[in-house]
């Protein structure tokens, strides 16, 4: 039976609250439940609330697949439950929160090894060039 | 955990079967939750004795990029913090929840209004399907009473019969009953006409009269004597 999206975990006042990703989906195919838990719960504890899913796997369009329930994360976020990075940087590429530094960091890495790559391609192209050119010359 | 555990040995079901089928259990138990498995090695597992001694590299980062990665935490920080607050203002539990025994009590005054109409609403309701229920309760239970005065009656008249026709039989046999007034001659009527019993009876009717017993005719001596 699957569990309902309200979840079966038990709402402890006291306990600290976390939004964070929940790995469902089987091997060599993740798929992720984002969801409100007690911190200290362990993964395979019922969680107290689904509050939307994530799909890291990008599908037959190139996209992937992220929704959200933000109602419930404004209530959850307002009733001081904490929300993990990954969740964090999800959120910011959604437009909920600002765009989370390590997107940014991530981002310009890789910008900056693209260019890397793309500056040695050319490199590689001229010297290859020039060594055409040198054979020609000393050819003639 | 132990003892539910047990207590499901009786249906000869191991635990690994338990906690497979009773995952996600609609009436929830935390002692019947799946295991928690680890992905990594157990806590007091202690480091591989080629990693003892093994100082993990500091990632360098150049000064302006470590700065711009400052910057950019403080102010997603900063954001952050003031969202939250504002989601707080706006969604904590704690400020719907007021404090003040007036506004409480005119709160709880309020819904007992409420309570009360609905109770009416259906005490109304309850009261038309009592009324009927009742009525038609009555109208069976009169029935029912006028059916059984007619069994009464019917059993009164026939009890009223039985008892003419016996009184009519007892008159009719009265005639040869002896009263003070005629036992006198019903007397002299017994003395006068003896009667002799002491005799037997063949299957066809016919008396035998034995030779002890006084003869009165001849022909009943006769018979009697072969």
């Amino acid at each position: 039976m699957l569990p309902p999206g309200s979840g079966l975990g038990v709402y402890t006042v006291q306990c600290p609250k976390v939004i964070r990703l929940l790995r469902k989906g089987c091997t060599n195919r993740p798929f992720y439940h984002i969801v409100v838990a007690h911190t200290r719960a362990h993964q395979s504890r019922p969680v107290i609330e689904q509050v939307g899913s994530f799909d890291p796997l990008p599908n037959q369009y190139n996209e992937k697949l992220v929704a959200f329930n933000f109602e419930r994360i404004r209530f959850w976020i307002g009733n001081g439950a904490d929300v993990s990075t990954p969740v964090k940087q999800l959120l910011g590429l959604a437009g909920f929160y600002p765009v989370h530094p390590t997107s940014y960091i991530r981002a310009w890495r890789a910008r900056e090894k693209l260019e890397k790559e793309k500056a040695a391609a050319e490199a590689a192209i001229a010297e290859s060039q020039a060594t055409d050119i040198d054979k020609s010359e000393n050819v003639s | 955990m132990f003892q539910l555990i047990k207590s499901f040995s009786a249906l000869k079901l191991s635990s690994n079967t338990i906690a497979k089928y009773c995952t996600y259990n609609l009436s929830y138990n935390p002692a019947l939750l799946p295991v928690k498995k680890t992905h990594r090695k157990p806590r007091w597992v202690p480091v591989a004795k080629s990693k003892v001694f093994r100082i993990p590299k500091k990632p360098k980062l150049p000064e302006d990029e470590a700065n711009e990665i400052r910057r950019l935490f403080n102010n997603y920080k900063n954001n952050v913090r003031s969202i939250r607050k504002y989601l707080y203002k706006k969604h904590c539990t704690i400020f719907e929840i007021s404090s003040d025994p007036q506004e409480i009590l005119k709160e709880f005054k309020e819904d007992l209004v409420k309570c009360h109409e609905i109770n009416d609403k259906w005490n109304a309701e309850v009261k038309i399907n009592r009324e009927a229920r009742l009525q038609k309760e009555l109208d069976e239970e009169l029935v029912l009473a006028e059916k059984k005065i007619e069994e009464q009656m019917l059993r009164e008249e026939e009890m009223y019969a039985f008892t003419e026709e016996l009184v009519r039989k007892q008159k009719e046999a009265s005639i040869s009953f002896i009263t003070p007034e005629n036992i006198d001659a019903i007397i002299d009527k017994a003395l006068a006409e003896e009667t002799d019993y002491n005799f037997a009876i063949y299957p066809n009717g016919e008396k035998i009269i034995g030779k002890k017993t006084r003869p009165t005719q001849e022909t009943e001596k006769v018979v009697g004597a072969q």
